[in-house]
């Protein structure tokens, strides 16, 4: 008989004679019996998918104690990081010029750090620093804003066509494609242009047309007209004050058989569209055809 | 039970697969041992726990090996006095046309046997029922306890061996 005989018997390994002579042993019918009531074993009840979940439990609480110092350090991080960009953008903000942009049609009021008004009209811009305020009052204009600067240090205006200083006083500055016109209401204003300085006093106004000077002359009113929605013109060649219609009105402004270099003068609304073109129209006796957004001034 | 098992042990998936392909029988496994489904059931939560932990290191093959032998190891030192008592679950009563004298000397069988099968040493207790009760072949039962196919069927061979004698009074 092989070693191991019951082993082998159980697993069907024993020979044919083998097997032949263990069934004629006398213990033969004991092992049979024995297999035969073992085999009628089971084992206790297991249910694996109850003991999956709860495995799984277990495991998210081991995890949740591994990690639990996480969240914190990253909200640490996050928050460091968050400071840092915070007190960066700050001081870099803090660098950078303020700017104040209007679009056609568009008109709006700035208060400077020292309390000095700006009005700034229609399609213009103006920036200025706010941390070197108290060093120096500079603003930088592109197109056209009328000043009532508080008394105080020199106050400068700069263009690209030319720059204006004043110490305390009310001004208009406009500064438009080939066009340049300073008027001062109240005090005195200097006008720098081309490196000459002019003074200006109050109740007159310096004009830049394509680089020309035109004499200092008197102006009239008390403050820019458009500040009470309309735009007056003196001897303005009229395509300065179509472009100024375009910007009021945010209307496209075409022409044909026109002559645009003839001057103008007169006034039209800011706000009203019909009355302006009639306006513009009537003293310079030209036709328009207007239609939705877009205006066509013809001659014949 | 074979499963194939690709990829990780980390996935959830073949996680999940290996557990439910061996959980019943790393229960099983510990209970033939000692007798104690609590200590049985805390084996397959012990073992499992630890192979998640070493999910990284555990690759899907030796995944199975790996569950016994923690299993295995954690009641290595646990003395091994307590008397085992096995239970087994309760076997749907067929009906019979057996006469009442048969079936009590049946039942009269099944308790010497139950009592036999506790006082064996537990390596050959918990090889004879595994390959009885759970089918498992003499080279799974030999992979599981890292022993050779034929110290297995050495145990078999003894424990067939010392149940007769208990049984027979020998």
């Amino acid at each position: 008989m092989q070693e191991n005989h019951l082993a082998k018997w159980l697993n069907n390994d024993l020979t044919e004679a083998e097997l032949a002579a263990f069934k004629k042993s006398a213990e033969y019918a004991s092992y049979e019996r024995i297999v035969a009531a073992s085999n009628q074993l089971r084992s206790p009840d297991f249910n694996a998918d109850e003991a999956l979940m709860a495995l799984k439990n277990q495991r998210t609480l081991k995890d949740g104690k591994v990690v639990q110092l996480h969240p914190f350090k990253k909200f640490l991080r996050v928050a460091a990081a968050a400071a840092i960009i915070m007190f960066g953008s700050y001081f870099y903000l803090n660098t950078l010029d303020k700017n104040i942009v209007t679009q056609y049609a568009e008109n709006r009021e700035i208060l400077l750090p020292d309390n000095s008004e700006v009005l700034l009209n229609a399609d213009s811009e103006l920036s200025f620093s706010e941390r070197k305020w108290n060093k120096e009052r500079n603003v930088t204009l592109k197109g056209e804003a009328f000043f009532r600067v508080a008394k105080g240090k020199r106050f400068t205006v700069a263009t690209d066509a030319g720059t204006v200083a004043v110490l305390g006083t009310q001004f208009n500055v406009e500064n438009r494609e080939g066009f340049f016109e300073v008027t001062c209401y109240e005090g005195l204003v200097s006008v720098t242009f081309k490196g000459k300085e002019s003074k200006l006093p109050a109740g007159s106004s310096f004009m830049v047309i394509d680089g020309k000077i035109i004499e200092a002359r008197a102006a009239k009113a008390e403050q820019p007209s458009w500040l009470n929605h309309e735009s007056s013109f003196k001897s303005v060649p009229l395509k300065y004050v179509l472009n100024e219609f375009a910007r009021q009105h945010n209307i496209t402004v075409e022409t044909k058989n026109i002559d645009t270099d003839q001057l103008f003068t007169g006034t039209f609304s800011n706000t009203d569209t019909k009355l302006a073109l009639k306006s513009i129209s009537a003293p310079s006796q030209i036709k328009f055809k207007f239609e939705g957004s877009k205006v066509l001034f013809y001659g014949n | 039970m074979k499963t194939k098992n690709t990829g990780n042990v980390c996935e959830e998936q073949v996680f999940d697969a290996i557990f439910k392909a061996n959980s019943k029988t790393v229960f099983n496994y510990i209970y033939y041992k000692f007798g104690n489904e609590e200590k049985a059931y805390d084996a397959v939560q012990e073992a499992f726990l630890k192979l998640w932990e070493n999910c990284g290191k555990v690759a899907p093959d030796n995944a199975k090996s790996y569950v016994y032998t923690v299993a295995n190891n954690l009641y290595l030192n646990v003395i091994k006095a307590e008397k085992v008592r096995l239970k087994y679950a309760d076997k749907t009563l067929k009906s019979t046309n057996e006469s009442p004298e048969f079936l009590m000397e049946e039942e009269e069988f099944r308790q010497k046997l139950d009592r036999a099968l506790d006082r064996l040493p537990e390596n050959q207790r918990s090889t004879f029922l595994l390959n009885r009760i759970d089918g498992k072949k003499y080279a799974e039962i030999a992979e599981m306890e890292g022993v050779s196919v034929k110290a297995i069927e050495k145990r078999m061979h003894l424990a067939l061996k010392a149940l007769r004698e208990e049984i027979e009074g020998i």
